[in-house]
């Protein structure tokens, strides 16, 4: 019983509030998926709006909710009477227009959504949006030349020019009329920035024999930022940031190309442009002096292989700041690009002059750089000083590899396989060093120290020269040889080593490897015969090799059943 | 019964034979098996391994239900070379080993079919579409079985008979461009396909594209009535048929051919001409995306379109219905299905005597069926791509080399080998 009194507390003020706003009434029964009584509801607000004061938003309310609720009815037409009914008496409502396009379109009734068409025109002469919602249903229905008549019409008739701009440059960019479609986008660009994306997309489709009418539409006088922005985005997409730089770079300083340079900056990056990056912060620090640009460009610069740029922007970047920031923030980008160019000394003193404002844990992080500094440099005693200054770090990597240098291999080999970082030179030494059981072999440490130095010419005359006489570690010295002879560009080269690997340690380890390259070398040089043979002689001598699924890929890709899409 | 005992003591002697045959000086000591359950890495290559082993002459054997439906082949040097290119995975036997799995086939829902000559492949498609746009062409290039394109000239030319094997894909044979005129009316790759038709018909003094594509269709039921094998997929299935159906009728809208559907082209359509279907209803709605009833889905319909489901490959005796076994060999036995112009064949309007070799539990219709018509056979498979059960035009091409154990694809390949059987299997 007193369940029964509470239900019926709860029940009455929501039929209360149900007979008082029709509107509510309707959505629930959509939202319980009572159809038939929502189209019943909706029919009635319209009925209500239509009568009572003749209520936009309430008839848009109901128009919608009917085309939703029959839709969900199977009776897709129902909404075509009722629509007329609306139209007699708001013959321009643009969402009533818009359910009658939609319906007319979908039931594929063209000769009436033409009339459709007219008639809204006829309502509102001087409006676009009637030409707007008719070439979007078009296009819709796939009637893309039809669309790009009545477009061509719309130019005619409507005098605001760039009213109909997006759709014009849709239609162009599908149709494949790229220097209309980049002028289209242009124009609608600048009235409407919001389309900026579409116009990316839109465009980013364009063959490579008409992307220079894109750059010509896109960077005409005046420059304007947006479109700038657009172009820049397109360069990238087709792979060549710099160009894409080159566009943006022009666009006229204030706020907004600020924020677009940086996020360039920051998309060069992502992509590993790194010099790319270097350019644009060095251009926002010229254009506005914060040491924060600097720094990043100091930072794009060393990772672009430009140490000199990078010490010469972190510079700026430690203008003004107090020693203690310097220590903190730029010091082991300083030592590293010090480091790179071999000036070890310059680098140990910048790091004794800023030491008072270092703790323990940055002097240990600076030690490895430093360290690499000193080996640069050529002056391995050094690098051991410092390396025993820091003895407290147990840095297995660093001593490894100056054991390695010094030849001592017992040691390197115990120090090194417990290294934590495994980057291609230390994966190269391990895969050496685990080839061969002498204790020591000043030769070989000299020519790791060799590709430390950057004297990789060197390194490479090295590593070949020890297969002779490190025989049973031979395979691996050439192989290490060819990589950095690939390295360095020398193609020649590396192909003369991966073809000693094949020719005289036929049961080695790295012949799949060797096998691979002789085979992309091979393809590179356009021999298909003999990139095939090696492929080939990959997958049937070496099937439990790690490089087969590459090399079955790509001799797939080499007869041509490969997709271009995914070549 | 006597008869079926008859039956298997005659299978136990020509397996005697076979297996004296291997023992003999110079023969092969070993075999390959090629295993085509879970533990073939690369099922779709298996094919192409197998089609090789029949090429150059070798002889090979489909045991069916056995793994999969393995191969056996010769422990030739070129097939090992093969089978490591293609990361086929093969299992060198030993001769006592053969004589074990013989066995074992002897005993349960299991045979041996011998394959002995490779069959001449044709693909019915455009000489200048790239082959990224069709199921068949797709895996025959990636299985590496050789193939030729033909096209309407071909067929009127009277070539077809030197194929053994045509494949149709999504081709409408109605001469009705699969009614994509309403979509696609004014895009260039459209218009392109339609003036190529337009100038073939006139080429061959037809009147329009529906008189040109009833010619290819008649020609192909001449090549299956004189014992050619056909497989057909997605809309060339249905098109095919009503096409035939309506040599003399016209079911097409004035779009295609100028004239108005036949006010009785229902009643008057001769099915005893068409392979498959009867009695189906045809679409008389230049607005309605569909030809006929025949298909389960209606997948350019919005308003009838079914969801997709997926479908089930019957269980055959390999002995008494060795066609129909080894058509559905595979792997797995309940496949995802996947859109198509024609997806699925509606169960009302199969004609009596069609086998059904797949279909959806509980579905009013099928999804693959098989029958013979004249001296030859057919096969439909309902769907576009089997990797890509959703593709619409303009979609991506499948790689197949993402799908080396594709199920569904599996069912192509199987159509390409069984026509290499040594003789015309009895049905039961």
């Amino acid at each position: 019983m007193a369940a029964a009194v509470i239900g019926a507390c709860v029940v009455v003020p929501l039929q209360a509030a149900a007979a008082q706003d029709p509107v509510s009434e309707a959505i629930a029964h959509e939202d319980a998926r009572r159809f038939g009584q929502a189209a019943t509801a909706y029919r009635a607000l319209l009925t209500r709006a239509l009568s009572g004061g003749d209520d936009g938003d309430q008839i848009a309310l109901a128009l919608l909710g009917l085309e939703r609720v029959w839709h969900e009815l199977a009776l897709r037409d129902s909404i075509v009477p009722v629509v007329d009914e609306v139209l007699l008496r708001r013959p321009a409502d643009p969402v009533a227009r818009s359910i009658q396009f939609r319906a007319l379109s979908t039931a594929s009734r063209e000769a009436e959504l033409r009339a459709a068409f007219v008639s809204w025109r006829r309502a509102a002469p001087d409006d676009a949006s009637p030409w707007r919602e008719y070439v979007r249903t078009l296009m819709s229905m796939g009637r893309t030349l039809l669309a790009d008549s009545v477009l061509a019409d719309a130019a005619r008739v409507l005098t605001g020019k760039n009213a109909l701009a997006g759709e014009v440059a849709q239609i162009a960019a599908t149709l494949d009329r790229w220097n209309d479609a980049a002028l289209a986008w242009r124009a609608a660009i600048e009235d409407m920035p919001w389309m900026e994306m579409a116009a990316t997309f839109s465009l980013q489709r364009a063959p490579e024999t008409a992307r220079d009418s894109v750059r010509t539409a896109l960077s005409a006088a005046p420059i304007a930022l947006v479109p700038r922005r657009v172009l820049a985005a397109l360069e990238t997409g087709w792979g060549d940031p710099r160009r894409g730089w080159a566009a943006l770079a022009e666009a006229r300083t204030d706020d907004s190309s600020t924020v677009a340079w940086k996020e360039f900056a920051e998309r060069a990056e992502a992509m590993n442009s790194w010099s790319v990056a270097r350019d644009v912060w060095s251009a926002l620090y010229e254009r506005s002096p914060d040491p924060a640009f600097a720094e990043r460009a100091a930072e794009a610069s060393l990772a672009a292989g430009d140490a000199e740029g990078a010490l010469r922007y972190a510079e700026r970047a430690a203008r003004g700041r107090s020693p203690a920031s310097r220590a903190t923030s730029l010091l082991r980008l300083e030592v590293r690009a010090l480091g790179e160019l071999g000036r070890a000394e310059e680098a140990a003193k910048r790091v004794a002059s800023l030491d008072q404002y270092l703790d323990n844990a940055q002097r240990a992080e600076l030690a490895r750089p430093l360290v690499g500094a000193w080996l640069r440099s050529g002056n391995v005693e050094r690098a051991r000083e410092v390396a025993s200054r820091a003895g407290d770090l147990d840095d297995d990597e660093v001593i490894g590899w100056l054991a390695l240098y010094d030849g001592d291999l017992t040691e390197a080999r115990k120090r090194l396989v417990r290294a934590t970082t495994r980057d291609a030179s230390l994966t190269d030494a391990l895969a050496v060093l685990a080839r061969t059981k002498i204790p020591a072999h000043t030769g070989l440490g000299a020519a790791f120290l060799a590709l430390a130095r950057r004297d990789s010419a060197n390194a490479v005359v090295r590593f070949a020269g020890l297969a002779d006489s490190l025989p049973d570690a031979a395979p691996a010295l050439l192989a290490t040889a060819a990589r950095v002879s690939t390295a360095l560009g020398t193609t020649t080269d590396a192909v003369r080593y991966w073809t000693r690997i094949v020719s005289q340690h036929a049961n080695a380890p790295e012949v799949p490897e060797a096998l691979l390259e002789l085979a992309r070398a091979a393809v590179r040089a356009s021999d298909t015969a003999t990139a095939t043979a090696r492929y080939e002689t990959l997958l049937i001598d070496h099937p439990g090799s790690a490089m087969v699924p590459q090399a079955r890929r790509e001799l797939e890709r080499l007869r041509g059943r490969v997709p271009e899409e995914y070549q | 019964m006597i008869t079926r005992c008859l039956q298997r003591l005659a299978r136990v002697v020509v397996a005697s034979v076979g297996l004296v045959a291997l023992l003999a000086p110079g023969a092969m000591a070993q075999s390959l098996l090629v295993p085509m359950d879970d533990a073939q890495r690369n099922h779709l290559k298996a094919y192409g391994l197998a089609f090789q082993a029949i090429k150059s002459t070798q002889r090979a054997e489909w045991l069916l239900n056995y793994r999969g439906g393995a191969f056996l082949l010769p422990d030739a040097a070129d097939l090992r070379r093969r089978a490591a290119l293609d990361g086929v995975t093969v299992e060198p036997i030993a001769d006592r080993d053969v004589v074990r799995i013989r066995s074992e086939i002897a005993g349960g829902n299991m045979d041996a079919v011998v394959l002995e000559r490779a069959p001449r492949v044709a693909i019915y498609r455009p000489k200048d579409q790239p082959p990224w746009d069709d199921a068949v062409t797709l895996a025959l290039t990636y299985a590496g079985i050789d193939f030729e394109s033909i096209w309407d000239d071909e067929i009127l030319n009277g070539d077809l008979s030197k194929y053994d094997w045509v494949h149709l894909h999504h081709e409408d044979f109605t001469g009705q461009f699969n009614k994509l005129y309403l979509a696609y009316r004014d895009a260039p790759w459209f218009i392109a396909q339609r003036q190529r038709d337009e100038a073939t018909a006139a080429r061959f003094k037809l009147p329009h594209v529906p008189a040109l594509k009833k010619s290819v269709a008649d020609g192909i039921r001449t090549f299956v009535e004189k014992g050619g094998f056909l497989f057909a997929m997605c809309g060339a299935t249905e098109s095919l048929d009503l096409a035939m159906a309506a040599f003399t009728v016209d079911i097409t809208g004035p779009f295609s051919d100028g004239t108005p559907v036949d006010s009785d082209a229902d009643a008057r359509l001769d099915w005893p001409r068409s392979f498959a279907f009867r009695n189906a209803r045809i679409e008389p709605s230049p607005y309605v995306n569909a030809l006929s009833d025949i298909d389960g889905h209606q997948v350019n319909v919005p308003a009838r379109r079914q969801p997709l489901g997926s479908f089930s490959l019957f269980d055959f005796s390999a002995k008494l219905d060795p066609v129909a076994a080894m058509l559905v060999q595979n792997h797995r036995t309940n496949i995802p299905d996947f859109f198509g112009v024609t997806t699925s064949f509606n169960k009302g309007v199969l004609k009596p005597g069609v086998t059904v070799l797949a279909s959806e539990e509980g579905a009013p219709w099928v999804k693959y069926i098989h029958g013979d018509f004249g001296q030859g056979s057919w096969t439909f498979l309902g769907g576009h791509d089997p990797e890509d059960p959703q593709h619409a035009i303009g979609s991506a091409p499948t790689d197949l080399s993402m799908h080396p154990n594709s199920p569904a694809y599996r069912l192509i390949l199987n159509n390409v080998l069984f026509p290499a059987a040594k003789k015309k299997p009895r049905k039961t």
